[in-house]
């Protein structure tokens, strides 16, 4: 692992920090197998591919409001607006809830790192399906995201990427 | 007219969809008629994106999806 980098700033620009919701290896966006999500149709970001050895806990990438939680997805905004989506897994939606756990409920405002569901990857995987998480900006660009960790290992509230806002 | 029956005509009209489910960020359908699905019309209302394989059409709304979901059941 390489030390952490410049994080140069402008003035009168946020940085808000965004949190890997699952520990695993980081990839880029680009190569989660959904066309979706591979072509940002719905915002930037990374992605995180789990390990398989043991049922995993998703966390809040940021700390704020969980304005929508699916049992497979949920979306955290903070207090200024910024809304960061999870998608725990590629197609589980068809799941319809089956294997999650949801830990925090829909409208509760939660501190970055704070449990929010706990899944099965190895489960979704058995099933059919990957487990690769997507961690998605919503309504922003490419160019206003950062230090972006697309690749190596990562604990679960590891600085993943910054978004300026 | 409002989103929701906006996709629902581009989608060719309530007589098209089968089914039509809400994932997190988006609108999945199932079309009787893939021909009928007006992909120009679909990014006027609001859609970021269409992905079609066949008769399943998704259309990618964003996080407001559920609600558009359950706007378009009402109209169907």
């Amino acid at each position: 692992m390489s030390a952490t980098g410049e994080r140069p700033e402008g003035p009168a620009v946020t940085a808000l920090t965004v949190l890997a919701p699952v520990a695993g290896r980081a990839m880029p966006l680009a190569e989660v197998p959904d066309p979706v999500f591979s072509a940002a149709l719905v915002g930037p970001g990374v992605a995180v591919d789990p390990p398989r050895d043991k049922p995993a806990i998703a966390v809040s990438p940021v700390a704020g409001k969980i304005v929508k939680l699916h049992p497979h997805a949920y979306v955290v905004q903070t207090a200024d607006g910024a809304g960061v989506l999870v998608h725990l897994g590629i197609d589980t939606v068809q799941l319809a809830g089956e294997g999650f756990e949801l830990i925090a409920a829909e409208g509760a405002e939660v501190v970055a790192g704070e449990k929010i569901v706990g899944w099965d990857p190895a489960a979704v995987e058995a099933g059919g399906r990957s487990p690769v998480c997507p961690v998605v900006a919503l309504d922003t660009s490419a160019d206003a995201l950062s230090d972006l960790r697309d690749s190596g290992e990562l604990a679960a509230g590891d600085p993943l990427f910054t978004w300026s806002r | 007219m409002s989103n929701a029956e906006q996709i629902l005509a581009a989608l060719g009209g309530a007589d098209n969809i089968i089914e039509i489910e809400p994932c997190i960020t988006r609108l999945r359908a199932e079309v009787e008629d893939p021909g009928l699905v007006d992909e120009p019309g679909l990014k006027a209302a609001g859609a970021h994106g269409v992905i079609r394989s066949g008769s399943a059409i998704q259309v990618v709304v964003g996080p407001e999806a559920d609600t558009i979901a359950s706007d378009i059941e009402d109209l169907m």
